[in-house]
This record gives C-alpha cells, sequence and structure tokens, in this order.
C-alpha cells in the first residue's frame, strides 16, 4: 500500500489484494488520515487484481469515517473483478468510481 | 465413464493461509478446461473460496488459537465443489439476510456472495459434530470439465 499527495489529494494505492489480511490496516490507516478535517482520498485500484468482502467493507468504512470529517473518498481505476463486485453489491452507486487516477483527482481540484 | 478429479488438503485454519490457499485454487481452476480463459468465471470461484476460508478462520475459530479444517475440491465432468469441514461455532446460512444496499454495513457481505456464484450452497452436520460447507457449481453440457481428456 503505498500514499502520496498528489495536487493537495491523498492517493491510497492498495497492492495486489484488496482482501481480508489488508482491510484493517487500510481502514486504520484512513481513520488516521480523517483526523484532519476534510480530507480528499482517492484509493487507487490500478494494481489491485482482486478484491474479497472484507476489501469492500474496508472502503465502505473509509468513506464513512472520512464523510464523518468533512472529507470525501473516491475510487480510481478498478479491476473489471472489482467492478463485478462493486455491482452486485451496489456500491457503484455509492463510490464515485473513475476510469483513471488523473480523472479522479481532477474531480477534486475543480 | 466421466473422469474425477480430488484434492484433500488439512491444515490449521490460519489467516496468513489465505492467499496461498487461494492462489492455489485460482490456479487449479484455472487449469480446468471448463474455466480456462475465463477469467471473471475463475474470479468469482476464488472468491467463493476465498470467503469461506476466511469466514472459518474469522468466525468460526474466533480465538488466536485457530482449530483444524479441511479442504476438498471434487471435479467431475460437470461439476465442480470446494467443501470445507470445521470443527468452530456454527452458522446457519438460511439466517443470512440479504444485504441493505440502501446502507451497506462493513461486513456481513461474505455469504451472500458466495451464493451468488455457485448454484448449490451447502451447511450440513459432518462427523463429530463438524460442520460441512459445500459449494457447488454446475457447469453446462457444452463446457464440460474433461472433453479432450486433458488429466488422463
Amino acid at each position: 500500500m503505498e500514499i502520496q499527495k498528489l495536487e493537495g489529494v491523498t492517493v491510497i494505492s492498495t497492492d495486489e489484494r484488496l482482501d481480508a489480511m489488508i482491510a484493517p490496516k487500510l481502514k486504520e490507516t484512513v481513520k488516521k488520515m480523517s483526523e484532519d478535517a476534510s480530507t480528499k482520498l482517492i484509493i487507487d485500484l490500478g494494481k489491485t487484481k482482486f478484491i474479497d468482502s472484507s476489501g469492500c467493507g474496508a472502503l465502505v468504512a473509509a468513506l464513512r469515517t472520512l464523510l464523518k470529517n468533512h472529507g470525501d473518498l473516491k475510487i480510481a481505476r478498478p479491476s473489471p473483478q472489482a467492478k463485478t463486485l462493486f455491482q452486485l453489491t451496489r456500491l457503484h452507486r455509492v463510490f464515485e468510481i473513475h476510469e483513471n487516477l488523473e480523472d479522479a483527482i481532477k474531480s477534486f481540484v475543480k | 465413464m466421466g473422469q474425477e478429479l480430488y484434492i484433500k488438503i488439512e491444515l490449521k485454519a490460519e489467516m496468513f493461509l489465505l492467499r496461498p490457499l487461494d492462489a492455489f485454487v485460482r490456479s487449479l481452476i484455472n487449469q480446468l478446461p471448463a474455466f480456462s480463459g475465463n477469467e471473471n468465471s475463475v474470479d468469482n470461484m476464488e472468491l467463493v473460496f476465498n470467503e469461506a476460508y476466511s469466514n472459518i478462520s474469522r468466525h468460526a475459530y474466533k480465538s488466536a488459537e485457530k482449530g483444524p479444517v479441511k479442504i476438498e475440491i471434487f471435479v467431475k465432468d460437470d461439476m465442480l465443489e470446494i467443501r470445507l469441514e470445521d470443527h468452530g461455532e456454527k452458522f446457519n446460512p438460511s439466517e443470512v439476510m440479504e444485504p441493505d444496499f440502501q446502507n451497506l454495513g462493513e461486513s456481513g457481505l461474505g455469504i451472500w456472495l458466495m451464493k451468488q456464484f455457485v448454484d448449490d450452497l451447502l451447511y450440513e452436520s459432518g462427523e463429530c459434530g463438524s460442520n460441512v460447507l459445500r459449494l457447488v457449481k454446475r457447469i453446462p453440457a457444452e463446457n464440460v470439465f474433461f472433453p479432450c481428456g486433458c488429466l488422463e
């Protein structure tokens, strides 16, 4: 999991798998970030080939934590497997999802 | 006469084994002609296994000391079955409610997701009161598993 700041937006790039092994770490990381009010966060799934229900749960938790502190979360570059899961679980209606990272950043900056 | 494949793995249901086991199951399913080249179906079956194993490790065996799990994979001409047997806390999958999609929680999706990708999800009592989860995926006749005797 890599974290960087681009144009005032925090980007977390998740590894190959966003599963029950890593979901608690993602939740904890976002919780700490949310202590700064109005955190703008993008979870970049570009490298992530596999997400399970714990991964989805971590994304939901991250969004809730940020919204409570006037921040926001957007998703970038989901894999076909992630898209299938988001559609099944209707999470594609919950998250703002972008096909590339640049668009996701622009959507915060504009 | 149909051909068959049977694999059995017995181990402690440790979480750190989730990824190696996922990788093995994925690789195996990817070798089956009915799934080979169909990334979406392979993804789905990997997810089914992942959720089942993860549930046992985290929920059936809640304490740090994990109990045993027996993983069996059966492949027949027209069917793939993944069976997981544990001796942990029982649950009733039929009582698992459909998720509230208007207000999705941070957990509780696993069983529902498994049901989306298999034809049968059966939860039975095994020997000595064990819990047996059977996940059955049927294959349409045109996609039978061993059309060319690939495992001969």
